[in-house]
Parts: structure tokens; sequence; C-alpha cells
């Protein structure tokens, strides 16, 4: 069952298309990996997706169209995104910046403070949660923002670049969050990476995207093996 | 035990208002015989309510407007207006100005909606600029304003059958007191609350603010109209205090004096805002034989502040090692005097 469906989306900046004619489809469950080289328009695809940008072309999810609401609908329907470099409320501590996501992207969650609890514990955050977050470290931060869009229950959530920045212990347990986030809580991931090793590693399927076009898109393996990526990300 | 855990439930931003709220009200008691100082007390009241209304936006929501006399002088001359023109009842005047002023700071907010940082403070002192021609023209005369000549005879507040007047100020002192504390009180309840929240997670990162569902339209407009409706009420009582409304409350030193004490105050920390009214409205009054220097001393104490207490009075008196918005601009400041710009200098403003 597919989850999301991206039909001809076009996301153009002035004379730049930033993203062209792109479709595509993300199954239900999967680990779905976007790689491709600086500019090939894969944050500006997630910008598209959850409403920061506008573009032409139509976005399904969950069977109903989600182009042209505002970010916040967005959230609202259930796809959660992560920023390439660390979004936080840097003036609030790590549990405010949690709740703010609890409160108002939780869609009237039962028990705020449990859904609170639960997603800085799934993340691994407990007994910070009164640090703020100007004063955390690059990897707690990528954590608090993690948990701040586990709390708003998403079903799809886009992580842009989570592993970027990371050293290779953290890079090693932030791939694991990500496998936990998918088989623990049933949730449907899309990750942006630079690194195909880590993509190959965690994803179930694979897009290469180059100058804003699908290069071609399949299970990793074969990905790995076709031409046109081989050449791209060599210089052939 | 009780007392003491009934205490430990205050945090300091209430008791430092306890605190403020009883040397006010013990302070008529040295100096009512003292029309002057009275009146400047008063005065402390009134601006001490447009500093926290400011500091709401400019501190917690992070808007950048410079148009918070607009929404004083329109809650002013509404008031006066539908006091003394269509006979309405002064308490009843007091809160409809209030609300015509929540209702042009919506309005104002509107073009706000997709702008950020200085742009804002653009279109809001445009917003403060334009008040001053329309209130003189043609138009402003046809809805009662008086033109260039003022509002004269603006009807003193009344309650049943007491009727306040300027020549005895204790009355006054007390019911603003009330007013201005009330008016405290709201507006902090409202930055603690889950409003108050989505303000300063607006504020903090816009971006990931919406992505995790808050409305950041409905919630900038929230505070435009919070933020003025205190400020136009607490204009209509000014207008009803003084009995003449004219555009030399749009004047550039009362914009400058209310900027000085939200900075001296400190930008953020409630009730900073506060505090700062009555230290620069005294300082002010203290300065007066030095003429036309005194703004050069407040400029220069404006600079040192910024740069030495970036969170003003309230972050020497509770420091808290968090990055506020004052800590932000005042690092902005430093980075710019020792020349250091660090990749994004001045985003911090915007």
């Amino acid at each position: 069952m597919r989850i999301l469906q991206v039909n001809n989306l076009t996301q153009r900046f002035g004379q730049l298309a930033a993203v062209k004619d792109l479709s595509f489809e993300v199954e239900k469950g999967e680990i779905f990996g976007i790689a491709g080289p600086n500019g090939a328009g894969k944050s500006t695809l997630f910008d598209v997706i959850t409403g920061f940008y506008r573009g032409s072309g139509d976005i399904i999810f969950d069977g109903r169209s989600i182009r042209g609401l505002r970010p916040h609908q967005i959230c609202h329907r259930g796809i959660a995104r992560t920023f390439q470099i660390p979004e936080l409320f840097l003036t609030l501590p790590i549990v405010e910046n949690v709740k703010v996501g609890a409160h108002f992207g939780g869609r009237g969650a039962h028990d705020e403070r449990e859904c609170i609890n639960e997603a800085i514990s799934f993340v691994g955050l407990q007994g910070k949660e009164n640090v703020i977050a100007a004063n955390l470290n690059l990897f707690d931060k990528k954590l608090t923002m993690l948990a701040g869009t586990l709390a708003t229950r998403p079903k799809l959530l886009l992580l842009d670049e989570p592993i970027s920045g990371l050293s290779p212990t953290e890079t090693k347990e932030c791939m694991t969050l990500i496998q936990r986030t998918q088989k623990e809580l049933g949730l449907t991931i899309i990750v942006i990476e630079h690194l195909m090793k880590v993509l190959t590693e965690i994803s179930q399927r694979l897009m290469i995207l180059h100058n804003g076009e699908k290069i071609c898109i399949g299970p990793p393996k074969e990905v790995t093996k076709d031409k046109r990526v081989i050449e791209i990300y060599l210089g052939g | 035990m009780l007392t003491k855990v009934r205490l430990m439930k205050l945090d300091r931003e209430s008791i430092t208002l306890l605190i403020m709220l009883a040397v006010l009200l013990l302070l008529p008691a040295y100096f009512h015989n003292d029309q002057y100082i009275m009146h400047i007390l008063i005065m402390c009241l009134i601006y001490s309510v447009v500093a926290v209304g400011w500091d709401f936006m400019l501190g917690y929501a992070g808007i950048f407007t410079f148009g918070q006399f607009g929404f004083f002088a329109i809650g002013a001359y509404a008031s006066g207006i539908l006091t003394l023109h269509l006979g309405i009842p002064v308490p009843l005047g007091v809160i409809i100005g209030g609300l015509i002023a929540a209702g042009a700071g919506i309005i104002i907010g509107l073009p706000c909606l997709r702008l950020r940082g200085a742009y804002i403070a653009l279109v809001t002192f445009a917003f403060h600029l334009i008040l001053i021609p329309l209130i003189n023209s043609d138009f402003g005369r046809a809805i009662g304003t008086g033109s260039t000549r003022g509002l004269l005879g603006v009807p003193p507040l009344a309650v049943g059958s007491y009727s306040f007047s300027v020549a005895d100020k204790i009355p006054w002192y007390y019911i603003l007191l009330g007013v201005a504390f009330l008016s405290f009180f709201a507006i902090y309840r409202i930055t603690r609350s889950s409003i108050g929240l989505a303000f300063v997670s607006l504020r903090d990162s816009n971006k990931l603010a919406k992505s995790f569902g808050v409305d950041d339209f409905k919630y900038k407009l929230m505070v435009f109209g919070i933020s003025a409706f205190f400020t136009g009420m607490i204009g209509a009582f000014y207008a009803h205090y003084t009995g003449i409304v004219s555009t030399r409350i749009l004047g550039l030193d009362i914009f400058l004096m209310v900027m000085v004490m939200l900075v001296i105050g400190g930008m953020g920390r409630f009730p900073g805002a506060a505090i700062g009214a009555f230290i620069v409205t005294f300082l002010s009054e203290a300065l007066r034989p030095l003429g036309e220097y005194r703004l050069f001393i407040f400029g220069a104490i404006v600079v040192a502040v910024i740069v030495l207490l970036p969170e003003g009075l309230m972050g020497v008196l509770f420091p808290t090692g968090r990055v506020g918005p004052g800590e932000r601009f005042g690092r902005f400041i430093r980075r710019t005097f020792t020349r250091q710009p660090s990749k994004n200098s001045g985003k911090e403003l915007l």
C-alpha cells in the first residue's frame, strides 16, 4: 500500500528548476532513501512536500492531496520532518522543545505529558530534559529535533541528512535509531543522505536525484549498479 | 509548612511583580502631597503597560514592531471621541478603545504575516508615521479628532456617581495601578500558557514551529491583537487622565523613552519592562536640569546596557544563562563593535 504519491512535481526558482517533473511513490512502512549530489533538489523536494514551497504537480498523502496546504496543516495530516542544519527552539529546554510538537502537532494526543516522555526516552535523551537547547551538542540537537517530530505523532517521517556532521559512533547510533523508528513505531521514513553507504544499509528502496530529475529508483543493490548513477557519483 | 509549599509555587516573575506592587501601593503614603511626583508615578504606570505590551511582541514573540504608539494613539482617540462626542460612559469607552486598537493591530499584522524582522519594523513604523497626518487631515476632523488642535475636554473617568478629577491624583494613581497590574498579570499568564509557547517557538525557529504544527499566521495575528489591546486600553486611560489628546503622543521622544525602558528593564524578561518604565521615567526627571544633554546620557546608558547587560536589569537580578533575544541583540552589537563579523551576522535581528 502506498502512503505517498508524488506526481509530476516541479519547483522553479526563477529560471532554475530545482525539482523537475518528478514522480515517485513511497510504500507504507518502508525506509525510502533519496541520494544525489549537492544541488540535486533533495532538500527542495522536502520543502515542497511539507508545504514550505508550493510547486506544481500533485502530492497525494494517505489518499488525499496535500498540495497547497500550509506547513502546520501538513503536520496535522501526519507528515513530520527534520532539517539538515538542526532547527531548535534554542531558548527552551529539551522538554519544552518536544512539548511544542506534542501540543501543536499531536492532534489531541490524550496524554501530552506521556507523549513527551515517550518521545524523549525513545531517542535516549532522558535525564537531559531540562537542558536548554542552545547548550546541546550537535548530536543531542538532532535527537531533540527528532523527539519533537515524533511527538507530533506522524505517519510519515522525512529526515534531511540526519547523520551529516556526526562522528562514526554517533552515526551508528543514529542509523539504529532510524531503524528502530521504522520497526518499533511503524513509521514510514524518507531519508535524504549524502553517503550512499549509509542509505544502502538502512533503506529498502533508493532514488537518485540529479539536477532535480530522477535518475533511477529501486532496491539499493540495483541502484548502485546503475551506469548513470556511477557516472554522477564518480564523475564517469 | 503549607505556606512554604505555596511560596514555592510562585515563580520569580510573580514574586518580583508582587514586591513591585507592594512598593507602589505604599508610595503615595510618602508623596501624596506632591502633585508633581504623583503625576510622574501615574505616567510611569501608563508607560509601563506600553513597555510590557511592546516587550510581549518584541521580547516574547520576536516581532520587531515599532507601531505600539500608533495603537496607544488609536485607543486614546477612539475612547476620547466616543465619550466626548457620543456620550458613551468612560469605562465602556476605554474597553472599546482597546478593542479598536486590537482591530487596528490585527489589520497591521496582516501585511506582516509574510515578513520578517526589519521589514516588520518598517511596516509598523510606517503605520505610526501615517497616523499623524491622518489625524490632522480633513478625514480626522470628520471623525472628530479635533485635527491639529487636538481633542480637548475629554471627560474624566467616572464610576457610578464618583468622578476622577485630574486635580486629585491619588484615586487616579490607584485605579491605574490596578489596571496596570491586571494587564501585567494577564500578559504574564499568556506568556506562560500554550499560546505563549507558540509565540516563543515561532520566535526561536519559525520553520520548526510550523513543521511542529504551529499555525504561524493565527498566532502572529494574536500577538498583534493582544499587544494592541492592552496598549490601546492604557492609551484610552491616558486620554481620560490628561483630558487632552494630541498627536504629541506620537512624538519620537516618548517612543524612544519607552524603547530605553525595554532595554534597561530587560527584553523578553518579564516584568523587566515595567521596572524599566519606573527607572527611566524617574531618571529622565532627575536629569531634566541637563536639558538636551539628557538624551546624550540616555544614549550612552543604552549602549552600555546593551553591551554589558544584554538582559537588562532582570538579567542582573535573575541571571538565567539562557540565550534570550536581549542576549542575541547584545551579541550582535558586541560583534559589530569588535569587528568580528560572524557567518550570519545580522541574521539574529532578522
